[in-house]
């Protein structure tokens, strides 16, 4: 059997209301050569315009590459095998109202990751922290349906689009600097103000990326039961959180040890109603 | 310590020949280049807050050349800013259409480069500074500019410089204003400003600061000016590890 004696034979097996072997074959091969063409445009977007772009946009556009050749493959193969999909329009108003319901919260995340690369509260690569659901970590991307997020102990976090549209979302790398902070308790017949020049010299001393302008701040916070406790408040360049934050007890309390300044423990005086 | 002590008991900028070791001593700093075989040589650097940079240099023969020079404040404590904030230690008063020429300090650090076929590569920075380097903003919190800042003394003129840590530089203050005006600091990105050399001291590029108006928006405008010597000028420190990509392989 040649070739042609076997395509011709293929082509008059029919499966279905005309629809033969050999269409189907030439429709696959349509549909391979899309979902092919399709992964290697978005393959070549990615390695050459897709640096030049930011990060968001480039996924998107990636997206758009890769699923509208899809869809016009799609569109080839449906017209090569004579397909009619005005019969489903009847069937497809009832239908639609089923879907509908069904896909509720499929759809509600669509729309809301639309709203979500339309107002970009947070992009990618920003750290956020979204208070109502207790996370914190680094935008990975605003995907179709979910985002992601890479928390700060390494693992990723999934969020649905609607949630994270609908929730605080507080950005810490939106401005140029950040606000450590830290609350510390000397004792009561303790200098206050000797205790404010230690802290302030340390801190001038052994962390080199607390800001000179603005100053640190020092504020007597309240007058404790066992001691009078200050408020510590220092900036820093936003992405150097880890050089703040983590050490300023430390260094407060290795300025009030240099300083022979007490930090007491809670303590309570007791009468006794005999006495 | 004096001037003159430091300039004879320190390193000077320049460049060095190396054939078998060199050390090169800075205020609470030691750099030691010493070959380690054919075509090698280790490079060591301890600096005064206990911080050790070593690294393995393969040469294209058995002798290496150096340049230690000034360069600009930008690296410690880390590269985050191109701009600078001087705080005078003196304000200054200038009156209606007036101007003024001042010499300031201003901080620098110490740029190590490798000479190869007459380029150089930045090879190490350091200062001999480091409690003094720190950041200030400029603005408020969400729209300000980070800054390097530096509380700076008036200069008597441009050899008035600290060995490894303060250049000079010269401002010049125009007051175009029709009223008297305090000037206490000055912004600027410093990126523009070079850096020239002789024995231990340094000058800057100078900045020429126009305070006008622009509509009802009094402003301060600076430019850059260059200084005339004939000091060497030093070569501009690029950070190279922050612009290589490794490709791994295609999806």
């Amino acid at each position: 059997m040649t070739p042609i004696e076997f395509l011709q034979g293929l082509s008059e097996m029919e499966i279905v209301g005309g629809l033969t072997v050999l269409s189907l074959l030439i429709g696959g091969i349509i549909m391979a050569a899309g979902i092919i063409v399709a992964k290697i445009a978005k393959m070549i977007f990615f390695k050459y315009y897709a640096p030049t772009l930011p990060q968001d946009t480039a996924k998107n556009f990636g997206k758009i590459i890769y699923f509208g050749i899809i869809l016009i493959s799609f569109f080839a193969f449906t017209s090569s095998q004579g397909l009619d999909f005005s019969g489903l329009l009847v069937a497809g108003g009832i239908f639609a109202v089923v879907i509908g319901f069904a896909t509720q919260s499929v759809v509600s995340n669509l729309i809301s990751g639309v709203f979500l690369m339309i107002e970009k509260p947070a992009k990618h690569g920003d750290t956020i922290q979204i208070p109502d659901m207790s996370i914190s970590g680094t935008l990975l991307d605003i995907g179709t349906f979910s985002s992601r997020i890479r928390k700060f102990d390494g693992t990723v976090i999934r969020i649905p689009n609607e949630k994270f549209f609908t929730s605080n979302i507080r950005s810490l790398t939106v401005s140029t600097v950040r606000r450590a902070e830290a609350m510390v308790g000397i004792a009561y017949n303790d200098d206050i103000e000797t205790a404010i020049s230690a802290i302030k010299a340390e801190i001038r001393l052994s962390m080199p990326f607390v800001l000179r302008i603005p100053e640190p701040e020092f504020r007597v916070e309240e007058l404790g039961d066992s001691s009078v406790n200050i408020q510590v408040l220092v900036w820093h360049p936003r992405d150097d959180w880890s050089q703040a934050q983590p050490i300023l007890l430390t260094t407060i309390k290795r300025a009030l040890d240099k300083a022979g300044i007490e930090i007491p423990f809670p303590q309570r005086v007791i009468w006794d109603a005999k006495d | 310590m004096s001037n003159e002590n430091v300039e004879s008991n320190y390193s000077k900028y320049g460049e060095y020949l190396i054939t078998d070791h060199l050390e090169l001593n800075l205020p609470e700093i030691v750099v030691k280049i010493q070959r380690v075989g054919e075509h090698a040589f280790s490079y060591f650097r301890q600096d005064s807050e206990g911080n050790i940079v070593e690294k393995m240099i393969p040469a294209k023969s058995n002798e290496m050349k150096i340049e230690m020079a000034p360069i600009r404040p930008l690296n410690h404590p880390a590269r985050r800013t191109g701009y600078v904030f001087l705080k005078f230690d003196k304000e200054i008063y200038l009156s209606q259409n007036s101007a003024a020429s001042i010499f300031v300090h201003c901080p620098i650090e110490v740029g190590i480069f490798l000479i190869q076929d007459s380029k150089r590569e930045s090879l190490d920075w350091l200062t001999c500074n480091p409690v003094n380097s720190r950041f200030g903003l400029y603005g408020s919190p969400d729209t300000g500019t980070l800054c390097k800042y530096a509380e700076v003394t008036l200069a008597t003129d441009f050899s008035d410089s600290v060995p490894y840590v303060e250049g000079v530089m010269k401002i010049i203050i125009e007051n175009n204003l029709d009223s008297g005006q305090t000037v206490s600091k000055v912004i600027f990105p410093i990126t523009d400003n070079s850096l020239y050399y002789e024995d231990s001291k340094s000058v800057l590029d100078g900045i020429k600061v126009t305070l006008k108006k622009r509509a009802v928006v009094s402003i301060a405008d600076v430019q850059t000016d260059s200084v005339r010597t004939d000091w060497t000028k030093s070569p501009t420190w690029e950070d190279s590890t922050t612009n290589t990509s490794m490709e791994m392989g295609l999806e």
